[in-house]
């Protein structure tokens, strides 16, 4: 039997969040299902509750709570900073576990100190779990977008191939694959002895070969993609094929990737990996360090909280922080959150507006709280 | 127990398929006029034949309500969630062969493979303000082959239910996932397979769907060697 029922630890969630300053914002059930499917990706159609309305506009019902409340705040133009919080079902088809059941959260929009909001969802997340599950040990796992990005750019791989790697960041299967493909040679296959001649020489009379050839086969119309950015990425390319990361590097992603410790010493193995590799990282540490200084201003014991370098979200609007609470020795992830920065804009705010958030499951709150 | 084969009900498929039970010794005659849906096989009264649209007996084979089906592997894989637990493919016909292709406008120099696909998808949106988007009536297929696949997440699916090679001149979507067989249509409206864009190399099946009272039916034992043996 789903938990259709508001969970019976409502009342005090809602004044917990209400003492954190969070004011609530509801949303309605029923959403356009554009936004989920651009933010998130087609992978999502599968998982989310699809439905049509009269006029053929793509509804769901909410499959979370984190875009409507940005597209919420987008349209009411209240200003920044602000902190909201919501409580409500979400619907979502499962393979195990419920199809509709209960989340609430908190989102700060508009922070500007990023290390001490950072600092604060963390704890919040962690103190109401707390709260709702006392005497339980729950335990933390932190990850870093940004300090992945930082290690990427440092190894002074060509830009295609960045963005290719921190794009694929959360994505343990993929990256891994991209890494083999880093470390062995590739040839660039299907051009004509003409276009490979053009490349090389002109790029001028290239784009203008790609227009003409656009213009006869009457694609130049519709087309999406200029005749500009197919030679510039025509270019890129031939000169990503002839890039291998050599075996130091490699390796050095590779270690980079399976470092796990506990937070407190991060900061520390992560100057030393810098240093021991020599790659400059000073500025995606600093901000690393000011976090883990700011959860220690809040009183936090840092003992229970794990960095792993690998943990990320493979979606493109996350940027830094990401974090998950379980109980300790448990899988089931009780609380979810990070930084969305590039959200809001994604979203269509006029601003950059940065945001850092979690979501609580209370439905497996619910049966924590029974054990 | 009478055992239900789902058969095409018109065109080239239908006769391919009369065509191969013939040979299996298993021929099929219509039950009233030459038209009817229903039929049945000469000598064999536990056997009904139902004819349906090719599409509507892979829906019919995932519910279970039909035990055999000849029908395109495609709408298979594409109409059934968890396929290979539902049906059986028991043998390809060798006939009705078509392929599932990735496409893109063969002006784009640069994209050659699913790769190279990804990277234009991974900054389509900073580019052009929206995500890349692909007219497909393949949902599931492509679904698979980007995601799962190929980790491609940052695509909009397009539904397409007919003339999908014109949508990029179109300009409905910028590639597009769809069948083909000679290629020639594709080329003709100057759109290129990529080389690792095939999804899914399809033709005509005889599927059966799993059920456990298959098990101690003689008759489907029986008709699964005939139509083997009849290839």
């Amino acid at each position: 039997m789903p938990l259709i029922n508001m969970p019976e630890f409502a009342g005090p969630l809602l004044d917990d969040f209400a003492a954190r300053g969070a004011q609530r914002i509801d949303t309605p059930v029923i959403q356009p299902a554009a936004p989920f499917l651009d933010m998130a990706g087609e992978d999502l159609r599968r998982r989310i509750f699809l439905t049509e309305s009269e006029t053929g506009e793509s509804l769901c019902l909410r499959p979370e709570f984190t875009i409507p409340v940005c597209l919420r705040h987008i349209e009411t133009v209240t200003g920044t900073p602000r902190r909201y919080c919501y409580l409500g079902e979400v619907f979502r088809q499962r393979r195990d576990g419920d199809n509709e059941f209960y989340q609430a959260g908190i989102e700060d929009l508009g922070e500007t100190d990023i290390a001490a909001a950072d600092a604060r969802a963390v704890t919040d997340a962690l103190q109401i779990l707390a709260n709702l599950l006392p005497g339980r040990r729950l335990s933390v796992r932190l990850g870093d977008q940004g300090v992945f990005e930082a290690v990427v750019r440092a190894l002074g791989l060509p830009g295609g191939w960045q963005k290719r790697l921190i794009q694929s960041f959360g994505n343990t299967a993929h990256l891994k694959h991209l890494l083999q493909r880093l470390a062995s040679p590739q040839t660039v296959a299907g051009l004509s002895a003409e276009t490979a001649a053009l490349v090389r020489k002109d790029e001028a009379a290239l784009i203008d070969h790609i227009d003409r050839t656009m213009q006869d086969t009457g694609y130049s119309t519709n087309a999406s993609r200029s005749p500009r950015e197919i030679a510039a990425r025509l270019k890129e390319k031939l000169a990503l094929a002839e890039t291998r990361l050599d075996g130091t590097a490699l390796l050095l992603l590779s270690e980079f990737l399976s470092l796990e410790l506990p937070l407190a010493e991060a900061p520390a193995a992560l100057a030393g990996f810098g240093d021991a590799a020599g790659l400059s990282l000073t500025l995606a540490l600093k901000g690393f360090e000011q976090r883990v200084n700011a959860l220690a201003d809040l009183g936090m014991d840092l003992s229970g909280i794990t960095y792993r370098a690998a943990f990320g979200r493979p979606l493109d609007y996350y940027t830094g922080l990401v974090f998950e609470v379980t109980r300790a020795g448990d899988d089931a992830v009780l609380a979810g959150g990070g930084r969305f920065d590039r959200l809001l804009t994604l979203l269509g705010a006029r601003e950059d507006i940065p945001a850092v958030g979690f979501s609580l499951w209370l439905d497996r709150i619910e049966q924590a709280r029974a054990r | 127990m009478t055992v239900t084969i789902a058969l095409p009900s018109k065109g080239r498929m239908k006769d391919e398929a009369a065509a191969i039970f013939e040979r299996a010794g298993l021929p099929i005659v219509a039950v009233g006029s030459d038209r009817s849906y229903r039929g049945r096989v000469e000598g064999a009264d536990d056997i009904e034949i139902a004819f349906l649209s090719a599409s509507e007996i892979a829906r019919e084979l995932g519910a279970g309500s039909v035990d055999f089906g000849v029908t395109g592997e495609d709408l298979i894989r594409e109409g059934l969630a968890d396929a290979d637990a539902k049906v059986e493919i028991v043998a390809p016909l060798g006939f009705g062969r078509a392929d599932v292709v990735v496409a893109v406008p063969e002006i784009w120099l640069d994209v050659d493979s699913m790769a190279d696909l990804g990277d234009v998808a991974s900054d389509f949106r900073s580019r052009h303000g929206r995500r890349l988007q692909i007219a497909t009536k393949y949902w599931r297929l492509t679904q698979q082959h980007f995601s799962s696949q190929h980790g491609i997440q940052l695509y909009r699916i397009v539904e397409s239910l007919g003339a999908t090679e014109g949508a990029p001149a179109a300009g409905q979507a910028d590639i597009i996932v769809d069948i083909t067989s000679t290629g020639s249509t594709l080329k003709a409206n100057h759109l290129k397979i990529l080389s690792d864009g095939v999804i899914l190399k399809s033709q005509a099946c005889l599927v059966r769907a799993r059920k456990p009272s298959h098990h101690e039916n003689p008759r489907v034992a029986a008709i699964v060697k005939a139509v083997r043996a009849a290839l």
